[in-house]
């Protein structure tokens, strides 16, 4: 099959647009990129310029850190103006892929019961309680967020998150939205290449859209993928069907899962953890290890740590922290891996962190190559990190 | 296949449900006057219009080139006549107007607000009963 490289591949629940709803979600992926490469940039300029010398008057010292640039930054004009836009943009994202999910929903909700007619594997649990720190406020701005059910068997956050996801990194994760899926278990094939694991397990899935590259990656494996979320869950089952791949759905709290201890080699999360709680994780750490076999790994991508970073860069990665509703997300940037993972009962010292290569090399010329906020996918790599289970 | 494929007949469907307009958590602004966040927000809506207009209006003239009706050429080239440009010269004015209506209201000293003596002036006007 010969898959066009330049926009989101249209499996069968995809919501469709019609000629202004394209054009309006167009406008959006190219208003991000816009501010991305002409705005954003500039703003360390403006901090190096403006902002730091002031600072410097004021208290005889640079800024020491993120939050110190924050606090400086904030009085900046050009600042205002950038996060003032990327703020509208992240609504302006939401409603123009919204727009086409609300007026399809139905169909697209028999679309997906269509899809899964034949090969459905998918268990829900709508006891399930939703956690908090989903429920607190609307993730990344979502409205609803990935749990919210507007209707019965409703799949209209899992359309709104697979279209939303494809505009919020500007095309460039691909037309199935997997470059961080593909990218992290290319690092793993190519680090590992004598690693062959049997189970795999993708935490917090939301559309699987990080999940079916594992399928491909290794297809003798039995590939698992939870998420609290009940409309993602229905959504992502009925896509993996339309694309063919076989993944058993589950909606499950990774903090605490059914399945039996050492039940899997390889458990993985794409930009899972930042979305949770420092008890979360804790407790996500620990269901790790109790699940892994002997000889297993796990693997967890988010952007880069700020520990490498300058107080600048960090500032500028942290926006998502104020400004997104993404209130974990500076806390998952600065994680103690060694004790965190002591904790969960790994052994410390095979705590391993890598840079994979973007997967996706046709978007090359697209990408900003730094990492800033509200420039998901621009960086060209991925950072990520895991522990292997003795 | 047969779900999604008859796109044409798909992007007229309507559905009753109605989903969440808003994301729950407080928004932050970023000017000392919110105000300025609004109406840039109002301005980015805006742009957002303009630029879907724009696409459509591409794609109307790609398929009437498409089918031969006209070439792009055409359209590039056209010279429009005196009158053309006449009622285009009014459309504008219109438009501009439409746009800058705030500054002539302004300019006709009727932007005051609600505690300007002027206005308390035509209040009292209208609320004397003697």
């Amino acid at each position: 099959m010969n898959i066009a490289q330049h926009e989101q591949y249209r499996h069968s629940v995809l919501p469709r647009t019609n000629q202004d709803e394209g054009s309006r979600q167009e406008f959006v992926k190219s208003l991000k990129l816009f501010l991305a490469t002409n705005i954003s940039p500039r703003n360390r300029q403006v901090y190096e310029q403006l902002a730091k010398p002031e600072f410097e008057r004021k208290h005889g010292r640079p800024p020491k850190d993120r939050h110190e640039v924050r606090k400086t930054m904030n009085d900046q004009s050009h600042y205002r103006f950038w996060s003032s836009m990327l703020r509208t943009s992240q609504e302006m994202m939401w409603a123009s892929c919204q727009t086409p999910v609300e007026r399809q929903l139905d169909q697209l909700i028999e679309q997906s019961k269509q899809a899964t007619s034949e090969k459905s594997n998918l268990r829900l649990n709508p006891s399930l309680e939703i956690p908090k720190y989903h429920t607190a406020v609307d993730i990344h701005c979502q409205p609803g967020a990935y749990h919210t059910e507007f209707t019965d068997d409703d799949v209209a956050a899992g359309a709104l998150y697979d279209s939303g996801v494809y505009l919020y990194a500007m095309g460039r994760m691909g037309p199935f939205n997997e470059d961080m899926g593909a990218s992290q278990v290319a690092y793993i094939k190519e680090q590992y290449p004598d690693f062959a694991p049997k189970r795999i397990l993708d935490l917090g899935c939301a559309v699987g859209h990080s999940t079916l590259p594992y399928v491909d990656a290794f297809p003798d494996a039995e590939v698992h993928a939870i998420d609290v979320a009940a409309p993602m869950l229905r959504y992502a089952n009925a896509r993996a069907c339309s694309l063919g791949r076989a993944v058993s759905f589950s909606q499950q709290n990774a903090e605490s899962m059914d399945f039996e201890d050492g039940s899997f080699d390889l458990i993985v999360s794409h930009i899972l953890l930042h979305e949770t709680s420092a008890k979360a994780l804790k407790n996500i750490l620990a269901e790790c290890y109790r699940l892994l076999a002997p000889g297993g790994v796990m693997v967890h991508s988010e952007t880069p740590p700020y520990k490498d970073m300058d107080e600048y860069d960090a500032f500028i990665l942290d926006w998502d922290t104020y400004n997104n509703n993404e209130p974990f997300w500076g806390y998952t940037h600065e994680l103690d891996l060694p004790k965190i993972v002591k904790q969960a009962g790994f052994d410390p010292s095979d705590v391993f962190e890598g840079m994979a290569t973007s997967a996706f090399e046709a978007a090359q010329h697209k990408r900003t190559n730094i990492f800033q906020g509200g420039d998901f996918g621009g960086g060209g790599v991925w950072y990520l990190w895991g522990c292997w289970k003795r | 296949m047969g779900m999604l494929e008859t796109i044409g007949s798909y992007t007229k469907l309507t559905s009753q449900v109605k989903l969440q307009k808003h994301a729950k958590g407080s928004r932050p602004y970023y000017f000392d006057e919110p105000a300025v966040d609004r109406l840039l927000a109002m301005i980015l809506a805006l742009a957002s219009e303009v630029s879907v207009s724009r696409d459509r209006q591409d794609t109307l003239e790609r398929l009437i080139s498409d089918k031969g009706l006209l070439s792009q050429n055409e359209i590039e080239d056209f010279q429009p006549t005196k009158e053309i440009l006449a009622e285009r010269d009014a459309r504008r004015e219109h438009y501009l107007g439409q746009i800058l209506r705030i500054v002539d209201i302004d300019a006709a000293d009727m932007g005051r607000n609600d505690v300007s003596p002027a206005w308390e002036k035509v209040i009292n006007s209208v609320t004397e009963t003697n």
